[in-house]
């Protein structure tokens, strides 16, 4: 065979060799270490942050806001309002972390000084977290916490243009964040808010809310209680109350309590909207497993040995039935790494080496390869016997 | 608290493709093997993820060398042996092609390859079927060549056709062929997965690339490449490695030119006699290596005198209609409005408006691979890394909206089915993805570009000079074979025996 000439075609291999060494030769011998895609990067997600507290206000009755600055004073990363933060709590032995919803918009992130804020609700027995924060955080506090998770906002290649927001109670967080953005004119979409209460003195951020000014944000308050002289809508948000809110081409997204979102998946039923317009925020880690179906009830008072691996230690912790793994894990002051607690995010990736879980399904976001063998997302699992476990080192 | 062994054989920073098959390999051979990954599952870029409940592939278009059950090519024998059993369903077509006056379906075995291309452009059958074989020739010569090195002389008999096309771009292979312009352009498009314009890739890649996917096809695993991944991932634990995620390492330790150990992000000091790096040249000679005296001028010399190659941009959506119903009616689309490889790669060094597109529509592959009623589809245009490297902070959501938008319009347009009125899902991948997720440098996936001064043939020739750090190996698109997750195997295995060799050798000093 023939491509240019017998001595040309039988010296293509040191030829090719030769000009490859020339080419190395000739350059520089100064180390490049320049990676702006990784510079990009690390101002969108830099990781967990060292914060402080730089305010602590009522955000109502019965919740507090709280605001958290850049230790370092670097600016915080970028975020999509709607998206939340996991925030870990140094508590006796035990490292926890918590998503809260970023109750704060998102150019106030990167404007000045920059800051982040959660609205927490004092919870009622169930949630020593939500408690430690309305009675002890302070300013000049500091935490770890990393900003821009989830996958609750408004997204210009999937959403309609209209939004009607379903919140219930503290639920309203995300959409304050979303009003605020809408407000300084950095989303482009019209934002009406149906938000639940039980009464007028039970409203979370109802100030901060009414002040916001823009013909592109609307309020509208729905009070479940009995209160008399209230003048606005009364009774659940119903599919009636939607409707008359409702553009022709309407995104809706929900969040607040697991009850609420029972409630709403009926509703939104009756709306004929199709799937890709109804959004709800995660379901978050559920309140009473047992009420879950096929969860093994007979198991619910048991506490199992969990021996757990990280590299080629083990310890064995103790593990109760209705209590997640990383629930588990925390209380023996082992870290694990979470964030939505809702099954979703996957942070808690973790082996099951031998034993049995129960997975809640209203959380199950595992890939079909990993439920395979036998991964589970920590915190949607539960253990239904003895069992080892496999983490990664924190 | 202890969760390291004192010492291991060696350690791999990586647990993607390339780093998993170090490790087989090694564990194979009855290696103490530590696999170090920075994310908290293996694979890299070759992985799925959930969203809104449905589970979506981040990356795999399609795998090369692979083959039938009964007749593996490498890469498909090597996780057979290795007892790696994944579920791999057959890719339908090669393409569809899509360019001005041309809308044609092609599909793999090189005769019928051949006829279809003769359908289209007719009287071309003999000249295209001579084309491919070539390269299938210059194919086989390259997969014996790897296990059995021969002389020059010797090699000039027996792989003729590999050593005479070796030292050609394959434009200048292709033009002796004398084919019309249109028959080019049906044999251009698979260009992408190797990354340069004919002008300057070597004929030597084009050929393993034609003649591995037209003449074998491609698969895909059952439940995406994450299942791939995975299963290696699990069958090298079940072989004695450790594999510990969510570990970054930050330091290669070296002293006296030789690699002892690693320290990760967290700080454990881990030693082993030897470490296969996952991560780029550029990163390890610049900032990893410790101390950094131990890099020699002549490392520093490499990295600089090499060109990056491609990046990827993806939009994936879930869409919520059947594919059929949106008018897509293929398993992988390439379209672009010339099939001009050079103006494409040109065109790739901006930000847009791309030309060249690839879509891939995951259910003609794998039928249930969405809830019923849906569909995946997705756009992806690989650029160069070069725009990207322009784009601020505070503008890369715009940017990398408009150029989602941008893929996304304009294959609406092609269908003329507005696809953005159906979207259940999407994402968006770009070279900061690539970045968070796996670290790779600049966000470049696909390693250095395949050209005449950078030539396999060339890297294979030099590659014992290029092991500038004794007991220091590279595994991953930066290696020899270059990009694609086929060749991420090779590349894995390669450095895996130079590690073999090397420990024979010293064992007989």
């Amino acid at each position: 065979m023939k491509i240019k000439g017998f001595l040309k075609d039988v010296t293509g291999a040191s030829r090719v060799t030769k000009a490859r060494l020339a080419a190395f030769e000739n350059a520089s011998p100064v180390p490049e270490k320049n990676d702006p895609i990784a510079d990009v990067v690390r101002e969108w997600h830099p990781g967990k942050l060292d914060l402080v507290v730089t305010e602590v206000r009522d955000a109502c009755r019965t919740a507090k806001t709280v605001r958290f600055e850049r230790a370092d004073g670097k600016k915080l990363p970028f975020f999509y309002a709607g998206q939340y933060m996991v925030l870990d709590f140094e508590i006796g032995e035990s490292v926890i972390s918590r998503p809260y919803s970023i109750s704060s918009a998102p150019y106030q992130a990167r404007e000045g000084r920059g800051f982040v804020e959660i609205t927490v609700r004092r919870s009622k027995g169930d949630g020593f977290i939500a408690d430690f924060i309305n009675d002890s955080v302070k300013v000049g506090d500091r935490f770890r916490g990393l900003i821009g998770c989830g996958q609750f906002y408004w997204e210009s290649l999937r959403d309609a243009g209209h939004v009607v927001a379903l919140a219930g109670g503290v639920g309203i967080t995300p959409f304050a964040s979303m009003a605020k953005e809408v407000a300084d004119g950095k989303l482009p979409i019209d934002l009406t808010i149906l938000y639940g209460s039980v009464s007028s003195d039970d409203i979370v951020m109802k100030q901060e809310l009414d002040a916001i000014k823009s013909d592109r944000v609307h309020i509208v308050h729905v009070l479940s209680g009995d209160e008399p002289g209230w003048q606005g809508e009364r009774g659940f948000i119903t599919a009636d109350i939607i409707r008359k809110y409702s553009a022709p081409d309407t995104t809706y997204m929900i969040c607040g309590p697991q009850a609420m979102y029972r409630f709403m998946r009926e509703e939104l039923k009756k709306l004929d909207a199709p799937a890709r317009r109804i959004r709800f925020e995660v379901f978050g880690q559920a309140k009473d497993i047992t009420s879950f179906p096929g969860y093994p009830k007979e198991l619910a008072d048991k506490t199992f040995n969990l021996t757990v691996r990280r590299g080629i230690h083990e310890d064995v912790i103790q593990a109760k039935a209705t209590e997640s793994l990383v629930v588990a894990l925390e209380r023996a002051g082992i870290r694990i790494e979470t964030g939505c607690r809702s099954g979703e995010c996957g942070f808690c990736r973790t082996k099951v080496v031998s034993g049995s879980v129960y997975v809640c399904p209203e959380n199950d976001g595992r890939r079909a390869a990993d439920r395979d063998f036998g991964y589970v997302h920590a915190c949607a699992a539960y253990p239904t016997s003895d069992l080892t476990i496999k983490i990664p080192i924190e | 608290m202890k969760f390291y062994k004192d010492h291991y054989d060696v350690i791999v920073i990586g647990g993607a493709l390339a780093g998993l098959s170090s490790a087989l390999m090694l564990a194979d051979k009855g290696k103490d093997v530590l696999v170090l990954e920075r994310h908290n599952l293996p694979g890299g870029i070759a992985t799925s993820f959930v969203r809104g409940g449905i589970e979506i592939e981040a990356a795999l278009h399609e795998m090369m060398s692979i083959g039938s059950k009964d007749n593996r090519l490498k890469v498909g024998k090597f996780f057979d042996d290795m007892g790696v059993d994944i579920d791999w369903l057959k890719v339908p077509e090669a393409y569809h092609a899509s360019f001005p006056g041309v809308e044609v379906t092609l599909h793999p075995g090189l005769e019928r390859f051949a006829k279809e291309i003769d359908e289209v452009v007719p009287g071309t059958y003999d000249k295209v079927l001579r084309l491919l074989n070539l390269c299938n020739t210059v194919f086989d010569s390259v997969n014996e060549l790897s296990i059995h090195p021969m002389s020059k002389a010797k090699m000039l008999i027996k792989h003729e056709a590999f050593v005479k096309t070796a030292g050609y771009t394959t434009a200048e292979v292709m033009d002796t062929f004398d084919l019309p312009q249109k028959a080019k352009d049906l044999l251009a498009p698979y260009w992408i997965y190797v990354g340069s314009g004919f002008s300057e890739l070597p004929f030597t890649i084009y050929s393993v690339l034609m003649a591995d996917y037209v003449g074998y096809g491609s698969y895909i695993p059952l439940k995406f490449s994450h299942e791939m991944s995975l299963k290696m991932a699990e069958r090298a634990e079940a072989m004695g490695v450790q594999i510990e995620y969510r570990q970054q390492v930050d330091k290669i330790l070296v002293k006296d030119g030789r690699a002892y150990g690693v320290r990760t992000a967290r700080g454990d000091e881990i030693h082993a006699d030897y470490v296969i790096s996952s991560a780029y040249p550029n990163k390890v000679y610049t900032s990893m290596i410790e101390p950094a005296s131990e890099v020699p001028e002549k490392a520093l010399r490499m990295v600089n005198g090499r060109r990056l190659s491609l990046t990827a941009f993806s939009v994936i959506m879930i869409l919520d209609r059947p594919a059929q119903e949106l008018n897509i009616r293929d398993y992988s689309i390439f379209r672009g409005d010339t099939m001009d490889t050079d103006a494409h790669y040109e065109n790739l060094a901006g930000l847009g408006p791309y030309k060249y597109l690839t879509c891939i529509c995951h259910n003609y592959g794998n039928p249930g691979c969405t809830p019923e009623g849906t569909c995946s589809f997705s756009v992806t245009v690989l650029p160069r890394v070069d725009g990207w490297k322009t784009v601020k902070a505070e503008d890369y959501d715009e940017v990398k909206h408009r150029v989602a938008k941008q893929l996304i319009d304009d294959m609406s347009a092609y269908f003329g089915t507005n696809l953005l009125d159906h979207v259940l899902e999407v994402v968006i991948e770009t070279p900061m993805t690539v970045n968070r997720y796996t670290n790779a440098w600049n966000g470049c996936i696909y390693g250095y570009a395949h050209t005449m001064e950078d030539h396999i043939i060339a890297r294979l020739q030099t590659a014992e000079a290029e092991r500038f750090i004794r007991h220091l190996e590279f595994s991953g698109a930066h290696a020899i074979s270059g990009d694609g997750m086929g060749p991420q195997v090779t590349n894995g295995r390669k450095a895996a025996k130079n590690v073999l060799d090397t420990m024979a050798e010293e064992a007989a000093k």
